[in-house]
């Protein structure tokens, strides 16, 4: 399939996810042992068959930069299209403070949107956790002769004063949407995720540019319930949304569960990311590993129960971890203790140390912090 | 474009000595330590030691070994000018094609390959040993002794020494004489297979041997000895580290185990020399609620409920609950099912053990103990019993015993 074009957005984010996204974008938070959240959405475009990605930055991509790299390990790395970073100030006319909406952002990047070959595009998010059949969505996109199909999740995973959630009429044609409500109990919740044609996409940018609207909801759903026909897509497989420090544990958590592992990592749309030839993982001699979900390159001697670890994790002997997210490279040294923590990448919990959060209020431990 | 130094890494041979777990595969080809194969070893240090241009001679069975290597990307061998190149016999105007006769002739037939970089010196590699080397540093001793031919020893027992070729030097290091196997050896000193060639010097004697019909066409057996009787300079070059053939199952079984002890052989974790491997997609391993894991390594993609103990599990393995595996290497996508018990064994790719069955058995001091091996795609059946050091090629209906 080359006629869609991906569009993700991760140019700042809303989430109240504190130490985890300061020295980063939430779209290059680690999630489930070796992954960066934009590797779900990302590997849902490449599995799609798309072959051109653009990805719309503005600040704290460093870590975003680092990750995509030429985007070789999605096959993004082509001579035609592939994957390209657009960062702010990429047009001399632009150059204020950060996007204030997705359309302000569209907006700053026209000179590429204008040089879009295919005639759909795909825009959303790149901070959500799912495996989206985006091949799936495009088919009922130009079966159901929407002018805009708007993936929707009938689990509510986000919190309403976040999310934006939609009511359906029989016709199966969006009636309303609402953005942040105090409460949303029958809609279906918007993931903000949409396929369009490359012209609307166009038209739309300009209008809301020359209008001064910022918003794709406010400015061109909301307005167009009735001229545009908006449909959704029902996804029913599972969504991971990251807005608070306790959502992105819970989230973390709910990959202990074989039936959301089976369905994010579908072997028949295997989700990609940067490879770092790791070593197998190491248990030593007295290590106890249970209910856990551990990438490669750990060397585990200590205990691990309920927790999931990346990349090069060190738990040594007589350290305990459980309940906890460890990000690549934590150490936990001897006889350390760590229960509903979530330690950030390069951590290093010295010897005896007891940490201890809770399952509503785990303890979030800044980058390369020594405790 | 012209290259100071061009690998030629020898990777055509069957590996006989495997059995079944070459039965698809080229030996080079056969998964090692969790997250490679044994090939991944003499590509890094091609790639660690500055050489960005590697031949790889294929012959045996060389479709999974060519997409494995591809286009080299995760060695960093994809390169605009050099890089990797599977070389493969081939047929020129007004012959008929041959097979590579020997690993003298196999580099006979890539001259042309070798023109086009017009190397300086060449390194000649096999893709059957565990190690980390710098090249670099033994074709810097080459240039500094101004050799026609260096080649790389280690010291081994005077018992080991039989089985290997054997170099006679000089305390300064130059060989005098060169005995392959020999029944009484006079020093220590092995040839790994690993040597550094002036390319010039080589090039002749590659032409030379190729017009003696009787030649084995051989490094061994008669470039080293050619150019020894000649008055070529040739020189040791001593390396002490860890090295392993794993040519046959138990060393095979011996080296993986070893990478169970990284003090004590190689560290895959050190950053300073990593070793890279193309690695399938796949989400981190899962730990069960009742999973026992000790003195082992696990790889991505696992699902582990059972016990597993002094093991080595490739990627996509699976150990049901109440499945004991202990001291074996499990070859990816390997399942082990419910209250099945593997010991002392190999079992390659896809092979299925059971419920119940069971595989292999520790040692007891009887002769005719050893490795137990499952080939690759093979089912045992329920309560099936595979003897120790049986080798396994077709499926083991339930109950039976073989």
């Amino acid at each position: 399939m080359n006629d869609l074009h991906g569009i993700l957005f991760a140019y700042h984010s809303d989430a109240n996810l504190g130490e985890l996204t300061r020295p980063r974008n939430t779209c290059s938070l680690a999630f489930g042992g070796r992954y960066r959240l934009i590797d779900f959405m990302l590997s849902s475009y490449v599995n799609a068959g798309i072959t051109d990605v653009g990805i719309i930055v503005h600040e704290g991509y460093q870590s975003l930069l680092d990750h995509l790299g030429s985007g070789k390990d999605w096959d993004l790395s082509r001579k035609h299209g592939g994957l390209r970073i657009l960062p702010p100030f990429g047009y001399a006319e632009q150059g204020h403070g950060t996007y204030r909406g997705n359309m302000e952002a569209l907006a700053g990047v026209s000179g590429y949107l204008n040089n879009i070959r295919q005639d759909y595009v795909i825009m959303g998010w790149g901070d959500i956790a799912l495996n989206l059949p985006v091949a799936k969505v495009l088919e009922e996109h130009l079966a159901s002769k929407a002018d805009i199909t708007v993936v929707c999740s009938p689990a509510l995973k986000g919190a309403p004063r976040f999310s934006e959630y939609v009511e359906v009429s029989g016709e199966g044609r969006i009636t309303d949407l609402s953005i942040h409500p105090s409460a949303a109990d029958k809609a279906l919740e918007s993931l903000e995720v949409y396929i369009l044609s490359k012209q609307l996409l166009l038209d739309m940018v300009e209008y809301c540019a020359a209008h001064d609207v910022h918003s794709f909801s406010r400015g061109v759903l909301q307005p167009r319930l009735k001229s545009l026909k908006l449909v959704p897509y029902i996804h029913q497989g599972y969504v991971g949304r990251f807005q608070s420090v306790g959502d992105y544990f819970q989230r973390s958590m709910d990959l202990l569960d074989p039936a959301v592992r089976d369905d994010l990592f579908s072997p028949v749309r295997p989700i990609r990311t940067k490879d770092q030839s790791n070593p197998s993982t190491y248990y030593g001699p007295d290590a106890v590993s249970s209910r856990s979900l551990v990438a490669d390159g750990c060397f585990i001697e200590g205990q691990v129960e309920n927790s999931i670890l990346s990349r090069g994790v060190i738990i040594e002997q007589g350290a305990k971890v459980s309940n906890s997210v460890l990000m690549q490279g934590t150490v936990v040294k001897a006889g350390a203790s760590l229960s509903y923590v979530i330690a950030d990448k390069n951590v290093k919990v010295n010897e005896g140390r007891t940490l201890m959060g809770h399952s509503t209020y785990p303890l979030a431990i800044a980058k390369n912090s020594i405790v | 474009m012209k290259k100071e130094v061009v690998a030629m890494l020898l990777a055509g041979g069957q590996g006989s000595r495997l059995y079944a777990l070459t039965s698809h595969v080229a030996k080079p080809a056969v998964p090692f330590g969790g997250k490679y194969r044994i090939i991944d070893f003499p590509l890094s240090n091609c790639v660690n030691s500055g050489i960005d241009t590697v031949g790889v001679l294929t012959q045996y069975r060389p479709l999974e070994l060519n997409s494995y290597i591809g286009n080299g990307q995760p060695w960093d061998l994809d390169r605009s000018d050099g890089g990797v190149h599977i070389l493969p016999p081939y047929q020129r105007e007004g012959e008929q094609g041959t097979w590579y006769k020997g690993t003298a002739n196999a580099i006979y037939q890539n001259i042309g390959f070798l023109d086009l970089y017009d190397p300086d010196y060449v390194v000649i590699l096999s893709g059957d040993h565990i190690y980390k080397m710098d090249y670099s540093d033994m074709v810097d001793q080459h240039k500094r002794t101004q050799a026609d031919c260096t080649i790389s020893v280690l010291e081994v027992t005077l018992e080991e020494a039989k089985r290997f070729g054997i170099m006679n030097a000089h305390p300064d290091g130059q060989v005098y004489e060169f005995e392959e196997k020999p029944q009484h050896p006079k020093s220590t000193l092995a040839s790994m297979g690993i040597y550094v060639f002036t390319w010039s010097k080589l090039r002749k004697y590659l032409i030379d041997d190729e017009a003696n019909p009787d030649s084995s066409n051989d490094f061994g057996k008669n470039i080293i000895p050619n150019m020894l009787g000649a008055g070529e300079k040739l020189m040791t070059y001593r390396f002490d580290g860890y090295w392993k053939d794993v040519g046959t199952i138990d060393s095979l079984w011996d080296a993986n185990m070893d990478m169970l002890a990284p003090r004590s052989s190689i560290d895959l974790r050190d950053n300073e020399w990593p070793i890279y491997a193309r690695t399938p997609i796949r989400p981190p391993h899962v730990t069960g609620p009742d999973a026992k894991l000790s003195h082992s390594l696990v790889t991505g993609g696992c699902r582990v409920d059972g016990s597993v103990e002094n093991s080595v599990l490739f990627h996509s393995v699976t150990v049901e609950e109440g499945a004991e595996v202990e001291y074996s290497i499990l070859m990816p996508g390997a399942t082990v099912k419910a209250g099945a018990k593997v010991s002392y064994a190999i079992v390659a790719e896809e092979a299925t053990v059971q419920a119940q069955a069971t595989v292999g058995s520790a040692p007891d001091g009887s002769e005719g103990w050893g490795i137990a091996v499952v080939a690759g795609g093979v089912t045992i059946g329920e309560k099936a019993v595979v003897a120790p050091s049986a080798m396994v090629r077709e499926d083991v209906k339930g109950g039976e015993q073989v």
